[in-house]
């Protein structure tokens, strides 16, 4: 007696009419209530509200000292206040100076070092032996000897942060260009692309994801760095650049030795807006009108 | 003797019509991490204007590599390439590849951007309004009107291969090349794909190197096959496949042929099992 299932063969039919496929609702519009609900910003910004309510009842309630905690109304307060005597917008422009010089001077060099890596097999030893080495190294903790050789200035901070750049930016962009597929290499020498030209109209686009994701790294990094940096000698830049100088870490620095805690509050709140604005504001903007568009990078 | 190669025009005497390409004597290497391969072994063949040129032959045979030799991809380590009288040194828009792969569309360009940045940078049009009138045009004839502001991640497998024969068919190369382009699409849409590409065919007789491993492919798609076998990849035949398309695929001179080229494959492994038999022994 075999065990092995037989074919059971069948009679067969067709389809005579398929009639109308319908079953309830092909596409039902969802009412407001679920639409407002689906919106990403409107759930993330209520449970900042939730937090924000939180904070001004413990504070409230527990009578927990000013110096400790502040009320969140006062932060607010202080804010505004910071904001409206311009002083913190000042300073914020002063960080945003600073960050901006090493950051642009840091795509520079890495420019220079993914070129020597993508053109020759010795660049590529050197950017990936230096960056298996530097990259475990906080920027931050180059700050003391910037400050030997440089001085107390904000040449030392540029310092630093090219540091924080450099090695993200060059290795992603490397990464990126190793990685663009051999058929789209060929397309673009079967018509007749050459020299730099192939490598801005073919290579960068080809690499964007790897590039995009080493710009936002490196920003990420130096905006880190910039705020610690300035927590231990911003105020120095007042001394060459005027009295309202000095940076938004310099900021916290100084009213926490000045005992003013809701403004250490205001300027932490400003370091995260500004953070967020860049990360979430701009890069994501980027990432929208390019990588994810061309569905080069999914979610 | 190359009698038959013209596939249309049997009654025209072929010393009459120069071929477009001669491939004469060509052995292709390369060489991986731990080998250096010979992909094929001095390799004669002529393409004449219209022709549907099919190289094929089991994996292994060099066929892909002998297009990317002609496409300008690899030099031969001996023989010569010839396209018009000029012998190829490198990749150019005389003769566009479509691959078989679907990243060979840029995605970060529409479908019309893809078409047009093939003109400009081609050298085929110098102003940016008339590569897009000729990209239009051909968009149209592969059907995807309405998609031309699509970006390809957009579009299912088969849409993107008609972008990219499109792109190929608009820069009218002296000859598309063609490698495996619908062997990575499900059985039904390879079937639309193939009776396309012949329709396009009808309208302009462009002249096109296919490379495929399927007989029944070569033998739909081609007017003219060459059949090579493997190990290193030589010329087992040249045969006619001009009067055979969808319609005859049912035909006893179809299935007559695809039986013929299958006994050439495969007795070449029943040869070589036994060539191993043999040594065992």
């Amino acid at each position: 007696m075999s065990s092995v299932p037989q074919t059971v063969v069948r009679d067969e039919f067709e389809a005579v009419d398929l009639g109308s496929a319908s079953h309830g609702d092909v596409a039902r519009k969802l009412t407001i209530f679920e639409r407002i609900y689906e919106m990403d910003s409107v759930r993330k910004f209520s449970i900042l509200l939730l937090l924000m309510v939180a904070w001004e009842m413990y504070t409230r309630v527990s009578g927990v000292s000013e110096l400790i905690l502040p009320k969140f109304s006062d932060t607010a307060a202080a804010l505004y206040s910071a904001v409206a005597g311009e002083q913190l917008l000042i300073m914020v422009w002063n960080s945003m100076t600073i960050l901006v010089t090493g950051y642009a001077i840091g795509l520079a060099i890495a420019t220079v070092l993914t070129t020597a890596a993508t053109m020759t097999r010795f660049g590529s030893d050197v950017l990936s032996t230096l960056t298996a080495m530097l990259n475990p190294l906080p920027a931050i903790a180059l700050l003391p000897m910037a400050l030997l050789w440089f001085g107390l200035g904000s040449e030392s901070i540029v310092f630093t942060l090219l540091h924080s750049v450099i090695w993200p930016v060059a290795l992603n962009a490397h990464t990126g260009f190793m990685g663009v597929s051999e058929t789209q290499r060929m397309v673009g020498r079967n018509y007749s692309l050459k020299g730099i030209v192939y490598v801005v109209k073919l290579l960068i686009p080809a690499a964007f994801p790897s590039i995009l994701m080493g710009l936002k790294i490196g920003w990420a990094f130096a905006w880190r760095t910039l705020i610690a940096a300035e927590l231990v000698f911003g105020g120095s830049i007042s001394d060459t650049e005027g009295e309202q100088a000095g940076g938004l870490g310099w900021f916290v620095f100084a009213n926490q030795m000045d005992m003013q805690i809701p403004h250490v509050f205001a300027g932490l709140f400003t370091v995260i807006l500004v953070g967020v604005f860049v990360e979430n504001i701009i890069f994501t903007n980027i990432e929208m009108r390019t990588v994810r568009r061309w569905g080069m990078q999914s979610s | 003797m190359n009698g038959g190669s013209s596939a249309v025009a049997d009654n025209t005497a072929a010393a009459a019509v120069e071929p477009i390409l001669d491939v004469d004597g060509v052995t292709l290497q390369y060489k991986t991490k731990e080998h250096l391969i010979t992909a094929t072994y001095r390799v004669d063949f002529k393409v004449y204007p219209a022709d549907r040129f099919v190289l094929l032959g089991p994996s292994g045979c060099g066929k892909s590599t002998l297009l990317k030799g002609v496409a300008g991809y690899m030099t031969p380590v001996e023989g010569a390439m010839t396209l018009k009288g000029k012998v190829i040194k490198e990749p150019g828009p005389d003769r566009v590849m479509v691959f078989q792969e679907f990243d060979q569309l840029l995605p970060w360009k529409t479908v019309k951007q893809n078409i047009t940045f093939a003109l400009t940078n081609g050298g085929k049009c110098a102003k940016q309004s008339e590569a897009e009138d000729i990209a239009m045009h051909y968009i149209n004839k592969v059907k995807l009107d309405r998609f031309e502001d699509t970006y390809p991640h957009m579009l299912s497998g088969g849409m993107k291969q008609r972008v990219a024969i499109a792109r190929g068919m608009a820069m009218e190369p002296d000859v598309l090349l063609m490698d495996e382009p619908f062997a990575a699409l499900d059985a039904l849409t390879r079937l639309q794909m193939q009776e396309e590409l012949l329709q396009l065919w009808e309208d302009t007789h462009f002249t096109v190197l296919f490379v495929t491993h399927s007989i029944e492919e070569a033998l739909i798609v081609g007017s003219r096959i060459l059949v090579l076998s493997p190990h290193p990849g030589q010329v087992k035949a040249e045969l006619n496949a001009h009067q055979l398309s969808h319609e005859s695929v049912g035909d006893p001179a179809f299935g007559e042929l695809k039986a013929k080229i299958h006994n050439m494959l495969f007795a070449d492994r029943i040869l070589e099992d036994d060539l191993e038999g043999k040594g065992q022994q």
